[in-house]
C-alpha cells in the first residue's frame, strides 16, 4: 500500500482530475496492467480499494495510501522526534456567577457566514470569555431559540421560517432534567466550542492553574512557553506538516494543545458544550458529522449528563452537562463524610471531607463523542479531551520536604508512605501548588492517523472492520520528543485511537528494557503497584492497551543523565478487526522487523523519545525526588501497603447478584453476518436506541449500598478483538478467561473489558458491577467504535424500584427533541437464569 | 417553543396499519450548492452500467446515486433465507417512507449472481415481494457489482469472494451529495430506519410538527415476552397476527388450524419440509407468490414461545 511514497504530490497534481474516474475504475479489477500513471490517480483521490491479485497483508492505512511526511511547500519533511510533544492546556474552571449578575448579558454564539463556515476564532474566544449566559437550568433551555436560527433558516433551509430550534439541544422536560440539581449544584463551570480547526488566541492561558510562573511551566522549566501563552499554536500533526484545515479537524476550541480538565471531588462541575460545528453536515472533508453528545468516559453522573448516543445536538445549539464529582458510596458510604481519605484538596493544604466509598475514588478519565453512527469518525476527527480527578489520595501533590511529607506542616501534604494515616499517596506531581501539579504528572494521548496528500487529516468511513492510520500521535503530534528530568514521573497513557491496541515497551539506546510500575488502570488507582517488566506480561512490556484503556505508570529516569529513552509499541495489527501479534522487541529494535507498511505495521516500534536532563540550573544537578516510590507498594511487600483497597462484594451479594450474559460476535438466525451483541442467550441485535437490553434496579432503600450484578462478557468467535466499555460505575474482574485475572487486573477496577484472541484479552471476562445514586439511560459497547458505530453498541437503563414505565427516546432535531417510546428485551429485568445457574462463584 | 411529548406508540406499526411521522413527509431542500472536497463522489464511486427489471440501463453512479438518499443491498434470487427475509423487512421500510420513495429516496437491491439474476430473473422476484416503484433490483457484470461492494465496505477479500450465502446481509444507507453514509442491518427496527433516511440523512426541514402527547400518556412499558420478541423481529415483516395477509399468510388462528407438529416443524425447518415435498407447505409456497418461508435457525424453545404468542395473540383485534 506504500507505493506512493515515491511520487511526490505536485506530481501527482498535474494530472487531471477528469480522467481519472475511468481510468481507476477500468484498471482497479485489472490490476495486473497497473502502471504508476494510474496508482498515481488512485493515490490523488486519497482512496481506492484494493483489488490485486495477492492480497496485501497489511491494509494501513485502512483502504488508503500511506501518509506522506513530505509534503510539497512545506519546508523539510517531517521526521521521528523532531517535534516536541505539546503539554495538556487546561479548560480551567471558574466559580460559577451569581444567577442575577448574567442576567443581564444578552449575547450568543457568534454567527457564521455561511453554512460550511465556523465562527471568526477571535470572536468565539470573545465570547467564550463572557461569564456563563444564561443561566444553567435544571431542565434544558429549549425556551430560548437556538443562536443560529436566522442563518439555519434563511440560508440553510433547515428549520421553517414559523420555527427557530432551540438554545439547549438537552432532551428536554423532566426526562433529561438534571438528577439532584439542587444538592449538587455547580460549583464550578467552564464553556468550550466543539468548532474547526484554528489558531490558538490564547484563550485559555489565564486558566492555567500554573499560570506559566511555576514549577517546570514557570520560566526556565522544561514546559515554559514563550509569552506565558499557547497563542499561535497552530493545529498541526508536526511544524512541518500543513495546519488542519476547519473542515478537517473538529475540538474543542477548535485549537492544541488537546484540552485538560482538572476537577476535584465534591466540587460540582458544569460542562457547557457549544456546538459551533458547520450548519451543512457535509462541510466535513469528507467524515465526521455535525451533531454530537459528550461521554464522560466513566464518570459517576446522572444518565442525562452521560452522553446518550441518541442525545446530541445540533450547531447553534449548546448542552449543559453536569458533572457532580460523587464518589460511588455516596448515599451508602461515609455518609458523615468523616473519613479524611475521602476528600478532596481545599486549597490550603487541607482536606475537604466529602461522603461516599474512598476505595472507589477515581483519577485518569477522558471525555469524548458519542454520536449514533459516528462515534470512531468525530473522536478521531478531534472530539476528545483528557479529564484528571483530585482527590485526597491523588491530590497532584507531593512535599517539598519530609517535614510536609510526615503530615506535620499541612494534612493534606502528608504522604501515607511516611504515615499510614496520611491519605495523600504522594505520586509524581510537582510542589508548586496545592493539587493539580502537572510537573511530572503527564497525559499522554495515543492515537494512530492518517492524511492525504497535501496533509489534510483523512478517514475511510466505508469499511467498518475497523480503521488503522499508519502514523502514531502522541498529544496530537507525529513521533514527538519530551524533555523531562533525572526523576520519578507519573503517566497517564490513554489510548485514544479508532480500532488501534498497543502494547508499550521503555528501552534506553541500547534497547535495554526499563523498569518501572503501574499504578492505576482505566484511571483507578490499584491495590497494589505492578512492577514491570514481570514474568506474566510478554516482552516485559505493558499489557495490551485496548482503545479508551488508561494506563497510569511511574518511570523513574533517575540513572538517565543525558540519555534518551523510548515508548516502543509491539502490537502488530494488520487491519482493523483487532491485533495479531505481540512482535518481539528485539526485532523491533534490531530493524529485523521492517515496519513500512509491505513487510510490517508501520506503528510498530518507537514513537515517543524521552531527553532526560538533571536538575538545577545548568540541568546536571541530581533531582530531589520525594514522590512515592511505587516499589514500596508492590505485592508482598514489607507491612502490606496498599495504595487503594478493592471494596470486594460479599459472597451473598454474589450469591444474590442478577447475572447477565453479553456476547459480542455474529448474529444468529438468517442473518448470518452482520456484528451484533447477543444478551442473555436472544437473538443477536444491533443498536436501537429505543430497545432498553438490561434495566438494573437502584438500592431498595434510599442508603442502600447498590445491589450487585455479575455481568458475563463473552467473545463470539472469529479472531475480532473487542474492548467492551461498560458504563456508569467501574467493575471488578472476577476472572478472565475462566481463570484468575494477572495481578493488574486483579486489583483493578476496569471500565473496559478487552476480549479477544491474544493472551492479554482471552475469550470472556466475568466481572461484578454495582448501580447506585442515579437512574435512566446508559450504554455498553465496543470501544473499537467502528465496531460501536455500525453494531455493537446496546442501551441499558437503571431504574428505580417498581419503575415500569422506562425513560422515553430522545429523538433529536433541529426544531428540539420529541420523544419516542422505549421498548425491552423479554430479559431486561431477569437477566440470564441459566448462567447464574451454572456460574461458580471464585474462592 | 418546545414540547416534550411522546410520539404515540402504535404497536401495530410493526404490521401494515404503518406509523408515519410527519418528520418522513418532504419538506424543503436546503438551497446550497453541493459540497466542493467530500471524497465519497464521483472520483470514489464507480460509474459503472447496471440493468435493472424492466431491462432499463442506468449508471451506478449519475444515475442511481448521486444527489440522492439511496439504500443499497446486495441480494441473489435463488438465496433460500436471508435475502427474503432482508427484502421483506426493507419493504416496510419502504412502506413507512410512502411516497418519498421513488421521489428523493431510493431503494436498490443490486445482484451478486449476476449469472443466474437476468432482469427477468430480477423481475419475477420483486414482482413476488409486491415491490412499489422507487425500488430497482439491478444487475451488471460480476466484476461491477463486486467493485460496487468493495467501495461500499460490504465485500472481505478472501471471504465473500466464492460463496454466496457467505454474502454480507448489512446494507448502506447514505446521502450521495452530503456525503453521509451509515452500514445498517435489514433487522433493525423499520421505524428507526425510516426514521434515519427520512429525516436524518436527508437533511431536510421538517414540514410541520410532528403530533404530540404528553409523556404522562405514554403506556407502561410492554413488558414483552421471548415470543413477542421473536416475532416483532423475524416474523413481523411477512404476517400479521390478524386475517390480513401480508408477504405471507395472516397467523389468525394458525395453531387451531394446523396440527401442532407440523407447525413446530414448519417454523423450525420450512425447507425440509419443502423439500420432501410436504403437500401443505407446498400449496403454501403456491398460494404466496413462491416466497420461501425462511429458515430461521430457531431452537425448540424458541418455537413453541413462538406458538404460545401467536396462540395468545393472534386474534382479529390484534
Amino acid at each position: 500500500m506504500y507505493i506512493m511514497n515515491h511520487f511526490s504530490a505536485t506530481d501527482s497534481a498535474k494530472i487531471k482530475r477528469r480522467d481519472k474516474t475511468s481510468k481507476l475504475r477500468t484498471l482497479s479489477y485489472n490490476p495486473l496492467k497497473l502502471s504508476s500513471l494510474t496508482i498515481a490517480i488512485a493515490a490523488l483521490s486519497g482512496f481506492f480499494v484494493s483489488s490485486s491479485p495477492v492480497q496485501a497483508k497489511f491494509n494501513i492505512p485502512t483502504d488508503s495510501t500511506a501518509s506522506p511526511l513530505c509534503i510539497s511547500g512545506q519546508p523539510r519533511c517531517a521526521a521521528p522526534f523532531t517535534a516536541k510533544m505539546l503539554m495538556f492546556e487546561e479548560f480551567g474552571t471558574q466559580a460559577m456567577p451569581n444567577e442575577s449578575n448574567v442576567a443581564t448579558l444578552t449575547s450568543g454564539m457568534p454567527g457564521v457566514a455561511d453554512c460550511q463556515s465556523t465562527p471568526v476564532g477571535t470572536a468565539l474566544d470573545t465570547f467564550l470569555n463572557e461569564p456563563i449566559h444564561p443561566f444553567p437550568t435544571r431542565k434544558a433551555n429549549d425556551i430560548l431559540p437556538n443562536a443560529w436560527a436566522d442563518k439555519i433558516k434563511k440560508d440553510c433551509g433547515l428549520l421553517p421560517t414559523n420555527l427557530s430550534g432551540v438554545l439547549e439541544g438537552r432532551p428536554g422536560g423532566e426526562q433529561f432534567a438534571h438528577q439532584r440539581w439542587d444538592e449538587f449544584m455547580p460549583q464550578a463551570y467552564f464553556q468550550s466550542a466543539m468548532t474547526g480547526a484554528r489558531i490558538n488566541g490564547g484563550l485559555r492561558d489565564k486558566y492555567q492553574r500554573h499560570g506559566y510562573s511555576i514549577g517546570e511551566f514557570g520560566p526556565g522549566g522544561l514546559y515554559h512557553l514563550d509569552n506565558n501563552s499557547t497563542k499561535g499554536t497552530e493545529v498541526k500533526i508536526h511544524p512541518n506538516l500543513p495546519a488542519q484545515d476547519p473542515h478537517s479537524v473538529w475540538t474543542f476550541d477548535g485549537t492544541l494543545p488537546p484540552k485538560l480538565l482538572m476537577a476535584r471531588y465534591g466540587e460540582a462541575v458544569l460542562f457547557r458544550h457549544y456546538n459551533a460545528l458547520p450548519i451543512d453536515v457535509s462541510a466535513n472533508n469528507g467524515f465526521g458529522t455535525h451533531t454530537i453528545s459528550t461521554h464522560e468516559h466513566n464518570g459517576h453522573d446522572g444518565a442525562e449528563n452521560d452522553g446518550y448516543a441518541h442525545a446530541y445536538f445540533y450547531p447553534g445549539q449548546f448542552y449543559d452537562y453536569h458533572w457532580p464529582m460523587i464518589l460511588a458510596g455516596h448515599d451508602s458510604i461515609n455518609k458523615g463524610a468523616t473519613d479524611l481519605r475521602t476528600g478532596a484538596p481545599d486549597g490550603y493544604g487541607g482536606i475537604t471531607p466529602v461522603p461516599g466509598d474512598w476505595r472507589e475514588t477515581m483519577s485518569t478519565h477522558w471525555f469524548h463523542d458519542h454520536m449514533l453512527d459516528f462515534t470512531a469518525q468525530n473522536v478521531y476527527k478531534g472530539n476528545a479531551a483528557m479529564m484528571n480527578y483530585y482527590s485526597a489520595v491523588d491530590r497532584g501533590r507531593e512535599p517539598k520536604d519530609m517535614n510536609e511529607a510526615s503530615g506535620n506542616s499541612s494534612v493534606g501534604y502528608g504522604c501515607h508512605y511516611a504515615n499510614p494515616n496520611n491519605a495523600n499517596l504522594c505520586f509524581p506531581s510537582g510542589s508548586g501548588m496545592d493539587w493539580g501539579n502537572r510537573d511530572y504528572d503527564v497525559n499522554l494521548l495515543v492515537a494512530d492517523k492518517a492524511w492525504d496528500n497535501s496533509g489534510q487529516l483523512k478517514f475511510n468511513i466505508f469499511n467498518t472492520d475497523g480503521f488503522l492510520g499508519d502514523r502514531i500521535t502522541v498529544n496530537w503530534e507525529y513521533k514527538p520528543y519530551l524533555d523531562v528530568r533525572t526523576r520519578r514521573y507519573r503517566f497517564r497513557i490513554l489510548n485514544g485511537s479508532v480500532s488501534r491496541y498497543y502494547k508499550i515497551a521503555i528501552v534506553d539506546e541500547s534497547g535495554n528494557k526499563i523498569p518501572y510500575h503501574m499504578i492505576a488502570n482505566d484511571g483507578n488507582i490499584m491495590q497494589y503497584a505492578v512492577p514491570f517488566p514481570n514474568a506474566a506480561s510478554a516482552e516485559g512490556a505493558l499489557p495490551e492497551q485496548g482503545i479508551a484503556e488508561r494506563y497510569d505508570i511511574v518511570v523513574d529516569f533517575k540513572n538517565f543523565t543525558g540519555k534518551k529513552l523510548y515508548f516502543v509499541n509491539l502490537l502488530e495489527h494488520e487491519n482493523g478487526l483487532g491485533p495479531k501479534r505481540v512482535v518481539p522487541l528485539v526485532d523491533v529494535l534490531s530493524g529485523k522487523y521492517k515496519a513500512d507498511g509491505i513487510n510490517g505495521d508501520p506503528v510498530v516500534g518507537k514513537f515517543l523519545e524521552f531527553r532526560v536532563k538533571g536538575c538545577g540550573s545548568k540541568g546536571t544537578d541530581a533531582c530531589t525526588d520525594l514522590s512515592m516510590n511505587p516499589a514500596d507498594y508492590v505485592e508482598g511487600n514489607k507491612g502490606d501497603k496498599q495504595m487503594i483497597p478493592v471494596n470486594r462484594p460479599t459472597t451473598q451479594e454474589l450469591q444474590a447478584a442478577v447475572n447477565r450474559t453479553f456476547e459480542f460476535g455474529r448474529s444468529n438466525g438468517t442473518d448470518a453476518k452482520p456484528w451484533a451483541i447477543k444478551t442473555d442467550g436472544g437473538i443477536g441485535l444491533n443498536m436501537d436506541p429505543h430497545r432498553l437490553s438490561a434495566a438494573p434496579t437502584l438500592p431498595d432503600a434510599p442508603d442502600g449500598l447498590g445491589k450487585v450484578e455479575i455481568w458475563h462478557i463473552k467473545l463470539g468467535g472469529g479472531g475480532w478483538s473487542h474492548p467492551v466499555h461498560v458504563h456508569f460505575e467501574e467493575g471488578q474482574i472476577l476472572y478472565r478467561g475462566g481463570k484468575t485475572p494477572t495481578p493488574w487486573e486483579k486489583y483493578a477496577r476496569k471500565d473496559v473489558y478487552r476480549i479477544g484472541p491474544l493472551a492479554d484479552s482471552t475469550s470472556s471476562v466475568d466481572m461484578a458491577i454495582r448501580f447506585r445514586e442515579f437512574a435512566g439511560t446508559y450504554m455498553e459497547h465496543c470501544h473499537n467504535t467502528q465496531h460501536e458505530d455500525k453494531t455493537m453498541l446496546l442501551r441499558w437503563d437503571i431504574q428505580h424500584p417498581g419503575e415500569t414505565i422506562a425513560v422515553p427516546t430522545p429523538m433529536p432535531e433541529w426544531d428540539g427533541v420529541t420523544y419516542d417510546v422505549s421498548t425491552t428485551l423479554p430479559t431486561y429485568k431477569i437477566g440470564d437464569l441459566k448462567a447464574k445457574a451454572a456460574f461458580v462463584l471464585p474462592k | 417553543m418546545k414540547r416534550h411529548g411522546v410520539v404515540v406508540y402504535l404497536k401495530s406499526s410493526f404490521i401494515f396499519t404503518v406509523f408515519i411521522s410527519a418528520m418522513l413527509i418532504l419538506g424543503g431542500s436546503p438551497s446550497w450548492a453541493a459540497p466542493k472536497g467530500s471524497p465519497w463522489n464521483e472520483d470514489y464511486f464507480p460509474n459503472v452500467k447496471l440493468t435493472d427489471q424492466d431491462g432499463k440501463s442506468f449508471r451506478f453512479y449519475d444515475d442511481l446515486i448521486k444527489d440522492k438518499v439511496v439504500a443499497i443491498n446486495f441480494i441473489y434470487t435463488h438465496c433460500g433465507d436471508t435475502c427474503p427475509a432482508e427484502t421483506a423487512s426493507l419493504r416496510q421500510v419502504q412502506r413507512l417512507l410512502g411516497d418519498r420513495v421513488g421521489k428523493d429516496i431510493f431503494f436498490y437491491s443490486i445482484s451478486i449472481d449476476p449469472e443466474h439474476d437476468t432482469p427477468k430473473v430480477l423481475k419475477e422476484y420483486a414482482d413476488k415481494f409486491r415491490i412499489n416503484s422507487g425500488w430497482l433490483f439491478l444487475t451488471g457484470s460480476k466484476e461491477d457489482t463486486t467493485l460496487i461492494r468493495k467501495k461500499l465496505g460490504l465485500y472481505r477479500d478472501g471471504v465473500e469472494a466464492n460463496k454466496l450465502s457467505e454474502h454480507s446481509t448489512s446494507f448502506m444507507i447514505g446521502n450521495e451529495r452530503t456525503g453521509q453514509w451509515m452500514k445498517r442491518s435489514p433487522f433493525d427496527e423499520p421505524k428507526t430506519l425510516a426514521w434515519l433516511m427520512g429525516y436524518s440523512l436527508s437533511n431536510i426541514k421538517p414540514s410541520r410538527k410532528p403530533n404530540q402527547v404528553n409523556y404522562s400518556e405514554a403506556k407502561q412499558l410492554p413488558n414483552m415476552t421471548k415470543g413477542e420478541d421473536l416475532y416483532r423481529f423475524r416474523c413481523a415483516s411477512c404476517h400479521s397476527l390478524g386475517k390480513e395477509d401480508g408477504l405471507g399468510p395472516g397467523l389468525q388462528g394458525v395453531a387451531k388450524v394446523r396440527e401442532k407438529a407440523w407447525l413446530r416443524r414448519w417454523i423450525k425447518e420450512p425447507d425440509k419440509l419443502l423439500a420432501e415435498k410436504d403437500p401443505i407447505a407446498i400449496d403454501l409456497y403456491n398460494r404466496y407468490n413462491k416466497i420461501l418461508m425462511p429458515n430461521l435457525r430457531l431452537n425448540d424453545a424458541d418455537v413453541e414461545a413462538l406458538i404460545d404468542y401467536i396462540e395468545a395473540n393472534g386474534n382479529p383485534a390484534q
